[in-house]
């Protein structure tokens, strides 16, 4: 595991190591990306989410045992012409959420098609969840949870029903790609390779030193 | 004077929770005094020049900002909205409320209209404002099939609607802004917002190498930071009152003003650009220099991004962007070669 081998500090506390990951959220528009990451950083949610231009950029960090991995999480825009933007913002990511709606089933066939450029084109080995949003209405459903969980495993996704709304499977589906991220390894797949830094060394100056 | 005391702002904004009131009232002690100097002076032009033909004053005019009674009309006049309306007829508008237009269109505009300044009083469901703004963005879409909507385009006509409070008036100032004044930001491929991007960030690198260095060195593209600048003209982005008051050099003198609207908030805030020590403080840091006390100074941010930039003739900026546009394409070929 990640961090067997750091060593005890003089007080006797474990220092923490922090890991960081790079992660971007796709989907098509008004599917609830911004809503899962609002939800997520600040706890909130609005009925009237302003839909995003290009690009937002949050952080948020999570702690598993005494890892502390911050994401920084890449939200885009989801109408189909901001498309050609998306490979500037992927690039380099670690991990992704792609989302859907489960009250419309084309938005279903988009995350698919999200699914397939980014194990093509992103970064080798990146992590991908795949994430039903807007559980909370699941009298109108029109995605079935067999066909998606289906399709996650002969993907190999993880897959998880959410709603930005009443919270559900939000922390949780973040914690699950933490959880899953590798955290002790110094191999860098591609761009920027994963950077772990001693939270008692304070800065990044350590980047290329991974956890040990 | 009563809005410094109020939650809102004149245009119905509501003010931040942190919202510098001090330093606000500051400003506008000093900035509504050049206000009532440039609406007598404003007064003046209109009799001596009615038409508002493009002349060195009254460029000189419209940089030192547009008194709001009159921006409808100057806008209006400046941007070449009556030639665009001699050609395609005066009618326009109301005939293009009656061509149907794509269904998945039209429900992309409906999703977003509610969601166009959601914290403005003067927008709510079932207001006035909600319908104008569904059916401008519908005409324009009727009008464009090639474009259709594009998502941003709701930040820009929901200020125009605040500004001119008449849906025609806002039709053809949006046309003569798209199809006149900007590259194709808002097309189907976005290929004039990609291209201007990297035009910026070439900019950037001629003018201030070391902040293009410094997001090279923390792995920050430009894209993440000023897609939104492009596409909204720094709607959403700028305080208000700057926002429009770069909107009135853009409908005189064009998209070159973006660039020195950038290319300012870039030069005013490098220390503090340069002082981020990762990815995620200086997202921080472009996300809070624009609600800054220079940013929200309008007066003196325009003043300074005419004389503070340097020279940035057109024929540069073209010249940059048939350079950009030709690499790009060249290496969709070798892209489209290799795969055979
Ligand atoms: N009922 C419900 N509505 C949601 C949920 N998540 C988002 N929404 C709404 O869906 C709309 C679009 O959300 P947004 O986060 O902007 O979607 P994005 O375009 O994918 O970023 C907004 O009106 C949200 O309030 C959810 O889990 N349940
Ligand atoms: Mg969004």
């Amino acid at each position: 595991m990640a961090n067997r081998a750091v060593p005890q500090r003089p007080n006797g506390q474990t220092p923490g190591k922090i890991c960081q990951f790079k992660l971007v959220l796709l989907g098509e528009s008004s599917v609830g990306k911004s809503s899962l990451v609002l939800r997520f950083v600040k706890g909130q949610f609005h009925e009237y989410q302003e839909s995003t231009i290009g690009a937002a950029f949050l952080t948020q960090t999570i702690h598993l045992n005494d890892v502390a991995v911050k994401f920084e999480i890449w939200d885009t825009a989801g109408q189909e012409r901001y498309h050609s933007l998306a490979p500037m913002y992927y690039r380099g990511a670690q991990a992704a959420i792609v989302v859907y709606d489960i009250t419309n089933q084309d938005t279903f066939e988009r995350a698919k098609n999200w699914v397939k450029e980014l194990q093509r084109q992103a970064t080798p080995g990146i992590v991908i969840a795949l994430a039903g949003n807007k559980l909370d209405l699941n009298t109108m459903r029109s995605v079935q949870t067999d066909e998606s969980q289906t399709y996650a495993y002969e993907n190999g996704l993880m897959f998880m029903e959410t709603s930005a709304k009443t919270s559900a499977n939000v922390t949780e589906i973040f914690k699950a790609i933490a959880e899953k991220l590798p955290k002790n390894e110094n191999t860098n797949t591609a761009g920027q390779g994963r950077r772990l830094v001693d939270s008692a060394e304070g800065s990044n100056k350590s980047l290329s030193s991974c956890c040990k | 004077m009563t809005s410094k005391f109020s939650k809102y702002d004149e245009y119905g904004f509501v003010r931040a929770d942190d919202f510098d009131y001090v330093e606000y009232e500051q400003f506008m002690s000093v900035y509504l005094t050049v206000l009532s100097k440039r609406s007598m002076r404003w007064a003046r032009i209109m009799t001596s020049n009615p038409q508002l033909k493009k002349t060195a004053r009254l460029k000189q005019f419209v940089r030192k900002g547009i008194p709001l009674s009159l921006r409808a009309q100057v806008w209006t006049s400046i941007s070449g909205v009556q030639k665009m309306k001699d050609k395609d007829g005066p009618n326009l508008y109301k005939q293009m409320l009656n061509k149907p237009i794509n269904e998945d269109i039209k429900n992309i505009i409906s999703v977003d209209v509610p969601r166009t300044y959601p914290d403005n009083i003067y927008f709510y469901p079932t207001s006035e404002n909600h319908a104008a703004l569904f059916r401008i963005l519908y005409a324009f879409a009727a009008q464009n099939p090639n474009i259709g909507y594009c998502q941003g385009l709701n930040y820009i006509v929901g200020l125009l609607l605040l500004i001119t409070k008449n849906e025609e008036t806002c039709f053809w100032l949006l046309r003569v802004l798209v199809e006149n004044k900007l590259p194709d930001y808002y097309s189907k491929t976005m290929d004039g917002v990609i291209v201007d991007i990297e035009v910026f960030s070439r900019l950037v690198k001629k003018k201030f190498p070391d902040v293009s260095q410094h997001m090279t060195n923390l792995d920050m593209p430009w894209a993440l930071v000023i897609t939104k600048w492009f596409i909204c003209l720094f709607a959403e982005v700028l305080p208000i009152e700057t926002t429009l008051r770069v909107w009135d050099c853009l409908f005189y003198e064009g998209s070159k003003v973006i660039f020195r609207a950038g290319l300012m908030l870039v030069k005013h805030y490098r220390n503090e650009l340069l002082a981020c020590e990762d990815i995620a403080s200086l997202a921080e840091c472009f996300k809070s220099i624009v609600q800054q006390p220079f940013s929200l100074n309008c007066h003196v941010f325009i003043k300074e991004m005419f004389k503070n930039i340097g020279s940035l003739p057109m024929a540069l900026i073209d010249d940059l962007r048939r350079q950009v546009s030709a690499e790009r394409n060249a290496d969709k070929s070798t892209y489209k070669n290799r795969k055979g």
